[in-house]
């Protein structure tokens, strides 16, 4: 039997060569000896090597034939679906491509991949400025999703969530991922590493982003407002003293909206929508940052540190 | 090149896929340039080329794809098949997309450069995409990546917030990089003699010295491991709820098990960068989170905890 490279070489020239689509028994006939003798170890072999095909990225069209071969699947690559466009990139914007994939950090091989298949190779660069990237497997379908107007749909803290897709952010070293969402018929973000398994995407055109759509406005002002809002928001007045008001006006992208006190420190509104997300990004002050209202936030914030407190003494005990 | 495994049929055709239309330009090349141009030996290099020779369907056996091996040289003959490369998959289009995006707004990128004209061109082909990448670069980032490229040594003063101070450093940034949403430099330290990394939003002033120090070439740090691998930190072993276990993820942990007592409870072996850090972390956890060890830390909590309820008018000492 043929090495497994050279048959997969084979049926992928095979198919983009013919003028008419073939079947399976084609296939085998032209590939003489390169497929096993046995029907089902045939069919077998062969749907593994499509799936090979598939996953480099490569269409097989396929087609139910007619007539005396009615009922057969025939199959053939069309070479227009198959080559890159040339995009005309000179020498210095290839260099410039190949700067960008090494001081991306990542942890696939995805650049360079795309990288060969622009004419630019693999080399090991020292670069003195860098970014590490975080990616996932289901970025690159939700980008298709978003470039094609196809639904995405997937599962997020247990529900499965259909989505209008129409744009990824990175922002904070975290992709996030914002659209319309079905069953709330409402605007929503989400964390693309919270999205539980694959993301299946739907038809494409089945949707028309609004087309004042601007992610980076869209995105809430306040990480603690995403996921699905439905209780009212309240709004915390912190203050923090003067030496950490450097700190949180870059935490909560609000550099210029808190009111100055007299003693240098400053009071800031802070949208409460999930009461522990509050504490916990709080109580990252210690002692610096203070509620000084509404009275229940700030009743919450006592009972949260002398649980603390109390926790510790029924441990000595 | 690393020893490895027999590369399998599908990584072969890949990059068979993507060396044939590049060899088909150029008509010979050194197979010590191809090689490395694909990140391949020598010998998977002349295997792969000799196995591609042999392909063939009837009526052109043996001659589908017409290259050959000859004095150290890659050569193509007649110029049938695979002549252009295969179109972008998605995830490859996605990540020369966001590695430019991300390169644009490092310091030093020209918006109207060489970069952003291949993105351009890069969008015709790949359509409307909706991918925004907002790195937001603090302004002292630039000054610190000029100093990197020159060699300026600088003078800082640096915020250490597991000490709550603020000291002066003489340091030769090699490098400025981003993670995880903060920006950090590394630099060679004169205080200690060794490469340190420093948050960048943790300096608070920075003075040229006009000394300049030999290039050196720096690797950048995996930032998993860069904590991990700092002997300076001290280990916490904590028992705290698993659901909140994502409150801790950016944070090094060498490891997180189930509780053997509790169901719904981890044991998680934590670096320390600092005694404040970890009370103000305890703080944040609340009251269903405890160190096990070391000991000496297990009150530490409520004793931030107090210091806390004393800025409310809350004190406990008395009870």
């Amino acid at each position: 039997m043929a090495d497994p490279l050279e048959r997969l070489t084979n049926l992928l020239a095979l198919l983009l060569e013919t003028r008419e689509p073939l079947t399976l028994e084609r296939i085998t006939h032209e590939l003489t000896d390169q497929y096993p003798d046995g029907e089902a170890a045939r069919r077998g072999a062969f749907e593994r090597d499509k799936t090979v095909l598939r996953e480099l990225g490569i269409t097989i069209e396929q087609e139910v034939l007619g007539g005396d071969q009615a009922g057969r699947t025939a199959y053939r690559i069309d070479r227009r679906r198959y080559e890159l466009a040339d995009l005309d990139l000179t020498d210095d914007e290839r260099r410039a491509l190949q700067l960008a994939v090494a001081a991306a950090h990542t942890d696939d091989s995805w650049g360079q991949d795309g990288l060969w298949k622009l004419g630019v190779g693999s080399e090991q660069l020292s670069l003195a400025v860098a970014a590490r990237v975080p990616t996932s497997e289901v970025l690159p379908p939700l980008q298709e999703a978003i470039t094609s107007r196809a639904t995405a749909q997937f599962s997020y803290r247990d529900v499965v969530r259909v989505l209008n897709p129409y744009g990824l952010l990175l922002r904070d070293g975290r992709w996030y991922l914002i659209g319309h969402e079905h069953a709330h018929d409402a605007q929503r973000t989400y964390r693309v590493d919270r999205i539980e398994g694959s993301v299946a995407v739907g038809e494409a055109g089945s949707f028309e982003r609004p087309e004042k759509f601007d992610i980076r406005e869209a995105f809430p002002a306040d990480p603690r407002l995403m996921g699905d809002p439905d209780t009212e928001i309240s709004v915390a007045q912190v203050r923090i003293e003067a030496s950490r008001g450097w700190h949180a006006a870059g935490d909560l992208g609000l550099a210029g909206f808190g009111t100055p006190n007299p003693d240098g420190s400053v009071t800031v509104d802070v949208p409460c929508l999930n009461r522990f997300a509050f504490h916990t990004w709080l109580l990252g002050f210690g002692e610096h940052a203070v509620v000084e209202g509404p009275p229940e936030i700030r009743n919450e914030t006592i009972q949260w540190l002398n649980n603390i407190v109390a926790a510790a003494n029924a441990g000595d005990r | 090149m690393a020893k490895r495994g027999p590369r399998p049929a599908h990584e072969r055709l890949k990059r068979l896929l993507v060396m044939l239309p590049w060899l088909m330009q150029r008509e010979e090349v050194p197979v010590s340039e191809m090689a490395a141009h694909f990140a391949l030996t020598e010998a998977e290099l002349i295997a792969d080329i000799e196995r591609a020779a042999m392909c063939g369907l009837p009526p052109y056996q043996d001659e589908l794809i017409d290259v050959y091996i000859d004095e150290g040289m890659v050569c193509v003959g007649v110029r049938r098949l695979f002549t252009r490369p295969l179109r972008l998959t998605a995830p490859e289009g996605f990540a020369l997309l966001v590695a430019g995006r991300s390169a644009m707004q490092l310091p030093g990128a020209d918006p109207t450069g060489p970069l952003g004209r291949a993105l351009d061109k890069l969008a015709i082909e790949l359509g409307d995409d909706g991918v925004v990448v907002d790195l937001d670069r603090p302004e002292a980032a630039d000054e610190l990546a000029t100093a990197a490229t020159s060699g300026e040594r600088l003078r800082m003063s640096y915020w250490t917030p597991a000490r709550d101070e603020v000291t002066d450093r003489d340091v030769t940034p090699r490098a400025v990089f981003t993670d995880s949403g903060h920006w950090y430099l590394l630099a060679d330290d004169h205080r200690t003699g060794e490469e340190r990394i420093f948050r960048i939003d943790r300096i608070r002033a920075i003075d040229a010295t006009g000394i300049f120090d030999a290039a050196r070439d720096v690797e950048m740090p995996d930032p998993r491991k860069w904590f991990i691998d700092d002997p300076d930190f001290e280990r916490v072993t904590l028992r705290m709820p698993t659901h909140m276990l994502w409150m801790i993820e950016r944070y090094p942990t060498d490891s997180i098990t189930q509780d053997e007592s509790f169901a719904d409870m981890s044991i998680v072996v934590l670096a320390v960068t600092g005694e404040q850090w970890l009370s103000r972390l305890m703080l944040r956890l609340g009251a269903s989170t405890v160190v096990l060890q070391p000991e000496r830390w297990s009150s530490l909590a409520a004793t931030a905890a107090q210091t806390v309820l004393h800025r409310y008018g809350v004190d406990h000492s008395a009870t």
